[in-house]
């Protein structure tokens, strides 16, 4: 005997025989589809058929509780069927995997940059803005007027501004040079493109540097203009290894300057050392490089409030100044850390913009792509879906199995995205030097990247999966694979 | 049913009565081949069947067995005529209803098996448990116990390539099994078997008539016939007769 005997309860299957004959000579009792209680009752005991199954009226046809169960089957059949074809996934998520990484490099590359202009650029130092002959980070076609138009800051401005403008913390100027021209010396060694300013002695509670060792320059320096000299780090390594640099003769452009002080380190902006630097008093730079030099004005207000009072105040005093008429720009540019930030958001936003074209391209291609493949694998699949359709399937089962390959795979492809995304920002910054900047992921790109693909495989996986809950059941069985 | 018209109560009276589970009224299927060639796969078939029958129903190849099974089993519709399951008009049911039927109250074993290939034994006689919603451990216990019955729970992980024929029929009845359906049609289960299995499946057929269920099968052999407590003999799409036995 190949099936034992004992598999089936033969006490009960007496019982249920009778019910099953009396349920068919009771002709009137025509409520419900009364299921004799099988044998195998044991095993099948939860499913009260009588219920779902009535004589008349509608059948119950939805369990509910089981949609779950066949979203994991989906799942599962959706996996499966990828692995059996890598290459061709791989091959038809590429359109996905480009657009993802696409839009999550840009995004961890605006991410990075906003940091580094943040740290480095938007700095000008708490509340102070800088009066200068240009509005900094502006359009092209502005600054180009603004060549024409706007005139240098002159000593006397600056003079006339540190009289006239009321209740400030600070006010300094600085003017520079720094070319190829520029050099510094000491003994064999020279340093070449040194940015050499001529500041005034309150610029060291204004800008950035600290004094590491010596002094800064001092009113007595500046107003005898002296021949003295504070140096940046870059200098000190190249001439002073190993010995103490204070009270050393550097020359600067030909010219002897006594080291007084020596600068903190600052670090580098968009690769560029800030610390290859001679400072010396204004009034001395005037005298031997510039006697006439465009200035850049540094004022310090107590609080952001003030500085914007102090901004209007600046900008009305020289506007007067310059007789500049009514209904015509400044012909200086007044700078400070949020005007920066508000040119590069906007810069950052037309990139992105870009950005957003070029990712939906590649999303739409990728997208039909996976349409395409997803129509053949309906078409391949025919008879499985024939054989689940007659098991009982329903359309909305067969609909939810393709519509969930389709975006487990778009998201899979989003997964492929992110991970080239991560080495392309590793690269950037490997390359650019961690001196740079960091591009970093932020977390909101994961998310969009991950759910944007998906949302496509979703979106066009609908048509192929609608087409395959349309399929007749003895249509589909009979199509041979 | 608050309102009724002629048609409806014209329709209730043909509604056939409690003990009628299966009603084939004038069923017609018939293909057309183009360039007006018509195939009558069925050409007029009438029965009723009892709940609790056992019927066998015989015929040369061709004489459109299958298509009467798939068109009982709502895996197909008739060109012409009425069928009545269970006093449910089935031209009349919803998809979803279909499904349901399809999966918990007909049992069907293909004459072709019509097994998942890339699935396992045991995945294969999931998958109507899968489209009821059962939940994965208690749809595994199922799944096995109704191979245990068909006696290839050893051979449970293989996929349908791995098995022999007779074996891979014996999936297909496991699959018909396991949601306990009322009514199991089965396309020669025996075609693929040896005698001696052939004679164990029938042991399975036997007890879920004992049980109550109804079963239809169809199949070329006399001995396999015999079991059946009715044959009907089908020919040229018609019922050519309809012998009650034993
Ligand atoms: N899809 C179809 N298109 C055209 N003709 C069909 C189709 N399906 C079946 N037929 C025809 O209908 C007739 C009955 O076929 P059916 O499969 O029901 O026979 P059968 O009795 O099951 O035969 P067998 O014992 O060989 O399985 C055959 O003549 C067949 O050619
Ligand atoms: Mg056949």
């Amino acid at each position: 005997m190949l099936i034992a005997s004992s598999t089936f309860a033969t006490a009960a299957s007496n019982e249920t025989k009778e019910s099953a004959r009396r349920n068919s000579k009771v002709e009137n009792r025509r409520a419900r589809f009364e299921f004799p209680v099988s044998s195998f009752e044991p095993l099948m005991a939860s499913f009260d058929q009588t219920a779902a199954f009535p004589r008349t009226g509608a059948i119950q046809s939805a369990t509910g509780a089981g949609a779950w169960v066949t979203i994991r089957e989906a799942f599962w059949i959706a996996v499966e069927a990828l692995r059996a074809h890598k290459l061709r996934t791989f091959l038809t998520l590429l359109g996905v995997v480009i657009a993802t990484a696409t839009l999550i490099v840009v995004m961890s590359l605006i991410n990075g940059m906003n940091l580094y202009i943040a740290d480095h650029i938007a700095n000008l130092g708490a509340n102070v803005f800088i009066v200068h002959r240009y509005q900094w980070a502006q359009g092209y076609e502005a600054w180009l007027k603004a060549r024409r138009r706007n005139k240098p800051i002159l000593i006397e401005e600056f003079e006339y501004l540190r009289d006239n403008l009321k209740d400030y913390r600070n006010i300094g100027a600085e003017a520079e040079i720094q070319n190829i021209n520029t050099y510094a010396r000491f003994q064999s060694h020279t340093v070449y493109f040194v940015d050499i300013a001529g500041v005034t002695p309150n610029m060291i509670d204004i800008g950035m540097q600290k004094v590491e060792s010596g002094r800064y320059i001092t009113q007595p320096d500046y107003d005898h203009e002296s021949l003295v000299c504070f140096i940046g780090q870059d200098l000190v390594n190249s001439f002073f290894p190993n010995v103490d640099p204070l009270n050393k003769e550097v020359l600067v452009d030909g010219i002897p300057f006594r080291v007084v002080g020596v600068a903190e380190k600052i670090g580098s902006t968009f690769g560029e050392s800030q610390d290859n630097f001679v400072q010396i008093p204004l009034t001395t730079y005037q005298k031997f490089f510039s006697p006439r030099p465009s200035l850049e004005v540094n004022v310090q207000a107590w609080d952001a409030e003030q500085m914007m009072r102090l901004e209007d105040q600046t900008r009305a005093l020289l506007r007067a100044r310059r007789h500049v008429p009514y209904r015509e720009d400044d012909t200086f540019g007044i700078n400070a850390s949020d005007t920066i930030m508000q040119t590069w958001h906007q810069i950052t936003g037309a990139v992105f913009g870009v950005t957003i074209g070029i990712v939906a391209v590649f999303m739409l291609v990728g997208g039909i792509v996976i349409m395409n493949i997803m129509l053949a694998s309906v078409t391949e699949r025919t008879h499985e879906i024939g054989i689940r359709k007659s098991l009982g399937a329903r359309r909305r089962d067969i609909l939810m199995q393709f519509v969930i390959e389709a975006s487990v795979m778009a998201g899979i492809g989003g997964g492929m995205g992110l991970l080239a995304a991560v080495l392309v920002s590793e690269l950037v910054n490997l390359i650019v030097g961690p001196g740079f900047f960091n591009a970093s992921i932020p977390v909101s790109a994961i998310l969009v990247g991950l759910v944007l693909s998906t949302g496509v495989g979703l979106f066009f996986g609908i048509y192929p999966a609608s087409q395959a809950a349309k399929l007749d059941p003895i249509e589909a069985l009979r199509t041979e694979n | 049913m608050a309102t009724r018209t002629g048609a409806d109560s014209l329709r209730e009276l043909q509604i056939p009565p409690d003990g009628v589970i299966i009603k084939a009224d004038d069923l017609w299927k018939t293909y057309d081949m183009g360039e007006a060639i018509q195939v009558h796969a069925l050409s007029g078939v009438s029965f009723d069947i009892d709940r609790g029958e056992y019927v066998a129903i015989m015929g040369p190849s061709g004489s459109g067995k299958s298509t009467l099974m798939n068109l009982l089993g709502c895996l197909d519709t008739p060109t012409r005529g009425n069928y009545w399951l269970n006093g449910h008009l089935v031209s009349e049911l919803s998809d979803d209803e279909l499904a349901y039927i399809r999966n918990k109250e007909i049992g069907f074993v293909f004459q072709t098996f019509n097994l998942l290939a890339r699935a396992s034994a045991l995945h294969n006689v999931e998958l109507p448990l899968i489209y009821s919603g059962m939940p994965a451990r208690e749809r595994l216990e199922k799944a096995e116990e109704s191979l245990r019955k068909v006696d290839l729970a050893e051979r449970m992980h293989h996929k349908p390539n791995e098995l022999s024929g007779g074996q891979r029929q014996r999936v297909a009845i496991a699959r018909a099994l396991v949601n306990n359906p009322s009514i199991m049609l089965a396309d020669e289960p025996t075609g693929n078997l040896d005698s001696a299995t052939g004679e164990e499946i029938m042991g399975v057929f036997g007890r879920l008539h004992e049980a109550g269920h109804t079963i239809l099968l169809v199949t070329h052999e006399h001995d396999i016939a015999a079991h059946a407590h009715r044959i009907i003999h089908v020919r040229d799409g018609r019922i050519e007769r309809d012998e009650r036995i034993g």
